[in-house]
C-alpha cells in the first residue's frame, strides 16, 4: 500500500507540468473569452443606447448576456476539448514513455520491490485523479467566471444562471457533470473501466509487440461484449424481460467482471510476460 | 547462489538461448563472456524477470524471483535507468523511497569516490559520469547479488579505471557479482569464474584461478581455444 501511494505520488509529479499547463490554459482562455465576449456585447449595447434605443428594445433585439453566451464558444469548450484529448493521449503515454524515453525507466519500475500490479494501479489512479481534478476545478472556474460576468455586464442586460443551469444548458457538460449519483457512477464507471481495459491492451502490446496489438484489440472486444451482454440478451433472446433497474444492476456486475478480468490479466502479463 | 537452469529463449523464430545453465556464487565475480548478440543481456534480463523465458528456471538462493528478491539482487543495465530530468540527488531519493536495502552512507561514499555532484542533472552528465551514477545506484543497495551489463562499454579510460577499482574495493566484497562483457582485457584479473557463451549455449564454465594454476592459461587463452576450436 505504501509503495502504491509512493508510486502514485511519483506519477502525479511526472504529469504535474502538463497538468498545470492545462489548468492554466483553461482558466486563461475561459477568462479571456468572457472578457472579450462581454465587452463586445456591452459595446453593442452602448452603441444602441447612443442611438437612443431603450433598454427594453435592446434586450429584446440584442438579447441578454448570460453564461451560456460563453459556453457555446470555443473560448469555453476549446480548453475542455484540449484537456480531454491530452488525457486520452496520456492514457497511452503514461506507459510508453517508460519504454521509449532516453533512459529506459521501465527497468527501474519493474525492479522495485513491490507487487508489479501496483504500477498498473498507480498509473490508473493518476489518470483518475487528473480527470476528477480537472472536472472539479472546472466547476470552481465556472463559479469564478460567473462572478466576473457580474462585474463586466450590468444587471439590466444580464441573465443570471445558477451552476446547475449553466451545466444543463450545455449538452456535453451533462456527461461530465451527471444529474444524479447513479448517472455519475455510470459515466465515470464506464470511463474508468475503459482506462483499465486500454491499459491491459497496452500491456498486451508491450508483452507480445505486433501480435500483442491483435491480442489487445481482441481483449477489448471481448470486454465490451461481456459488458453489454445484458443489453444484447435483452433485445435478442429475452425479449425485454428485465426492468431497466435490473439491466443497470446486471451491467454493474458485468462491468465489475470486466474490471476484475482486466486487473487479473494485467497482473499476469506484468509478472510473467512483460519485457523491457 | 544464483542458479540458471537450462533456460531457453526465443525471439520470434530465432532461438537466442538454447539451454543455458550456470551458477554464480556469493563472494565471487562471475563473468559472462561472448560476442555481441550472443544473449548475455537476455540472460541478465531473465534472471531479473525482465523478460519471459520459454523453458528452464532461475533460482536465487533456491527460490524463484519474487518481489522481495529485488532487495537481495539488483541489476545495473548498460544504460542508466533513471529519468533524465532527475538530479543525482533525486535519483538517490527515489532509491531511498522504494528500497529498504538502500544504504545512504555507502551512496555518499560512492559520490565522493566517483567525484559526482548530487545537484547535477542526469541528462547533463557525460557518458562516463552517467555510467558512474548508474553504478552508484546499484552499489549503494545492500544486496547480496549484483548483475552488471557491460559496465565498461563506451566510456573513457579514466572512468573505466575508477569503475574497475570498485571491484577490488569493499564495495563489492562478499557479494556475488555477475558481469557481462565482450572486452575481457579490462577486468580479466578481477574475475573468479568465467562462463563462455556462443550460439545460445554455454561452451565452457570454469574457475579462472584453477585454469591459471593447473593449465597455466589465462581466460583469453581459454577463449581462443573455445572459439577457434
Amino acid at each position: 500500500m505504501k509503495n502504491f501511494l509512493k508510486l502514485t505520488n511519483f506519477e502525479l509529479n511526472r504529469f504535474s507540468k502538463i497538468y498545470i499547463t492545462l489548468i492554466g490554459l483553461t482558466l486563461v482562455m475561459q477568462t479571456i473569452g468572457m472578457i472579450l465576449l462581454s465587452s463586445s456585447y456591452m459595446s453593442d449595447v452602448e452603441e444602441q443606447l447612443a442611438m437612443g434605443n431603450s433598454m427594453e428594445w435592446i434586450t429584446i433585439n440584442l438579447g441578454t448576456f448570460s453564461f451560456s453566451s460563453l459556453t457555446r464558444t470555443f473560448w469555453f469548450g476549446g480548453p475542455i476539448i484540449i484537456a480531454i484529448v491530452t488525457l486520452l493521449i496520456y492514457v497511452f503515454f503514461i506507459w510508453y514513455r517508460d519504454w521509449f524515453g532516453k533512459n529506459t525507466f521501465i527497468y527501474r519500475l519493474l525492479m522495485i520491490p513491490t507487487a508489479r500490479i501496483n504500477l498498473f494501479f498507480a498509473k490508473a489512479s493518476t489518470i483518475f485523479l487528473m480527470v476528477l481534478g480537472l472536472i472539479s476545478l472546472q466547476l470552481v472556474f465556472i463559479l469564478l467566471e460567473n462572478e466576473l460576468l457580474k462585474i463586466l455586464v450590468s444587471d439590466a442586460f444580464r441573465e443570471d444562471q445558477s451552476l446547475k443551469q449553466i451545466i444543463f444548458n450545455f449538452d456535453y457538460m451533462g456527461v461530465l457533470y451527471p444529474n444524479s449519483i447513479i448517472q455519475f457512477f455510470i459515466n465515470y464507471g464506464i470511463g474508468f473501466m475503459a482506462v483499465f481495459v486500454t491499459f491491459t491492451g497496452i500491456l498486451f502490446e508491450r508483452c507480445y509487440r505486433l501480435k500483442g496489438i491483435l491480442f489487445g484489440i481482441l481483449f477489448a472486444g471481448v470486454s465490451l461484449l461481456i459488458f453489454i451482454s445484458p443489453i444484447l440478451l435483452q433485445v435478442t433472446i429475452l425479449n425485454e424481460f428485465f426492468y431497466p433497474i435490473e439491466i443497470f444492476i446486471l451491467m454493474a456486475i458485468t462491468g465489475l467482471v470486466v474490471i476484475s478480468g482486466s486487473i487479473w490479466m494485467s497482473h499476469y502479463l506484468l509478472n510473467k510476460k512483460i519485457r523491457v | 547462489m544464483i542458479e540458471v537452469k537450462d533456460i531457453t529463449k526465443k525471439f520470434g523464430r530465432k532461438k537466442v538461448l538454447n539451454g543455458v545453465s550456470f551458477t554464480a556464487n556469493k563472494g565471487e565475480i562471475t563473468c559472462l563472456i561472448g560476442i555481441n548478440g550472443v544473449g548475455k543481456t537476455t540472460i541478465l534480463n531473465a534472471i531479473m524477470n525482465l523478460t519471459p523465458i520459454n523453458s528452464g528456471e532461475v533460482l536465487i538462493d533456491g527460490e524463484k524471483i519474487h518481489k522481495e528478491s529485488y532487495e537481495k539482487i539488483t541489476f545495473i543495465p548498460d544504460a542508466i535507468t533513471m529519468l533524465p530530468q532527475m538530479r543525482i540527488a533525486d535519483a538517490m531519493q527515489f532509491m531511498a523511497d522504494f528500497y529498504q536495502s538502500w544504504n545512504q552512507v555507502r551512496a555518499d561514499e560512492l559520490l565522493s569516490f566517483f567525484k559526482l555532484d548530487p545537484n547535477d542533472r542526469i541528462s547533463s552528465l557525460s557518458k562516463g559520469n552517467t555510467a558512474k551514477v548508474n553504478m552508484l545506484l546499484g552499489l549503494a543497495l545492500d544486496v547480496d547479488y549484483l548483475l552488471m551489463d557491460e559496465p565498461f562499454s563506451g566510456i573513457d579510460i579514466f572512468s573505466r579505471e575508477q569503475i574497475a577499482d570498485v571491484f577490488t574495493s569493499h564495495l563489492v566484497e562478499d557479494r556475488g557479482v555477475v558481469i557481462t562483457t565482450h572486452e575481457i582485457s579490462d577486468i580479466e584479473h578481477l574475475i573468479d569464474k568465467a562462463v563462455i557463451l556462443n550460439d545460445g549455449v554455454v561452451l565452457r564454465e570454469f574457475n579462472a584461478e584453477d585454469v591459471r594454476e593447473n593449465e597455466g592459461k589465462s581466460i583469453i587463452d581459454v577463449m581462443r581455444e573455445v572459439y577457434q576450436a
